[in-house]
């Protein structure tokens, strides 16, 4: 099996000689963002944090929705199992065994010192953004790159064995990292344990 | 890139554009919000914004899912898919310990606002 001529044709490329506007946005990625944009402000505003907990768990969805629209389904589920699924229920398990405040207003009161931070940060973010290549530019760097990519795409299944450049590189390319990512997460429950001074997990 | 309007960075460069104002919702989230726990959701979405900057870097227009077969492609790039997939896992642990942190905070003070936390450690 071989697939190097697909990947290997690239022209080099400038980054800032790209044209910008070989590719725009789609209806489907529009009602996404809307949606996952819709659902982050409410999240940061609603009072309530138990309803903040299901909204987050509704933009999480609308994120691994994008992901697979941007052709990452590993991703798309990943996020759908851990970000809508088990970081919703930690939260929940915290909220259970902690007082919610009664609150008579329904949303936060807009804290306009952190929102003057936060358009800084969004000022010198967006700076880059023209200098970025438009999205699903196959002229972009990362794409043409036959060094990296290519390589991956072209040698991942005979080196490997997988179909599945992801996993060829998650499990092989990179097992021992994906080893140590074990290691942090039984670290994480080893100092959730300790943290909370118990010996096993209990619900 | 003299002549770049706006609109065409906002039509070409969108999901970046996504990505930035996710992140920044996520650290308005971290900074404005008195409730332990919504700072620990706002650290989330502040993530959940970067892996979308990852993500949308791999997509090409008609690329398909990096399943390999003889005499298909184009596909989108693998790599920025697999470091975010770490990335999600290394996430859910720091949420993990940030939780257990806040219940043990919970516990001790019987408060999760970080302004009355900071008054009954000050007072301490």
């Amino acid at each position: 099996m071989s697939v190097a001529a697909t990947t290997t044709t690239a022209t080099p490329a400038v980054a800032g000689a790209l044209p910008l506007q070989s590719v725009g946005i789609t209806p489907v990625e529009a009602s996404l963002f809307a949606f996952v944009l819709i659902t982050a402000v409410l999240t940061a505003l609603f009072r309530d944090v138990l309803a903040s907990i299901v909204i987050f768990a509704a933009y999480s969805l609308g994120l691994a929705i994008i992901y697979t629209f941007y052709r990452a389904p590993d991703v798309g589920l990943t996020e759908a199992a851990i970000g809508a699924g088990v970081t919703t229920v930690f939260l929940l398990l915290t909220i259970a065994k902690t007082t919610r405040p009664a609150s008579d207003a329904r949303f936060e009161s807009i804290n306009w010192p952190a929102v003057g931070v936060c358009g800084l940060f969004v000022g010198v973010v967006a700076v880059t953004l023209p200098a970025f290549p438009a999205v699903g530019d196959p002229s972009s760097p990362i794409l043409t790159n036959a060094d990296v990519t290519g390589y991956y795409l072209s040698t991942a299944y005979d080196e490997t064995g997988a179909e599945n450049a992801v996993t060829a590189v998650l499990a092989a390319y990179r097992g021992f990292d994906t080893f140590g990512e074990a290691i942090v997460v039984f670290a994480a429950g080893i100092a959730s344990l300790l943290v909370l001074g118990r010996e096993v997990f209990t619900a | 890139m003299t002549d770049v309007t706006f609109i065409d960075v906002l039509t070409t460069r969108h999901a970046y554009v996504l990505f930035v104002l996710l992140s920044a919702i996520g650290l308005y989230m971290m900074i404005a919000n008195e409730n332990l726990v919504k700072k620990v959701i706002g650290l989330n979405m502040f993530q959940t914004g970067i892996f979308l900057f990852f993500i949308t870097s791999a997509y090409r227009v008609g690329g398909s899912t990096p399943i390999v077969k003889s005499g298909g492609g184009p596909y989108v790039s693998p790599l920025p898919h697999v470091i975010v997939l770490t990335a999600i896992v290394v996430g859910i642990s720091l949420t993990a310990v940030g939780l257990a942190l806040t219940l043990r905070l919970y516990a001790e003070y019987g408060t999760l606002r970080a302004s009355a936390l900071r008054e009954v450690i000050a007072d301490e």
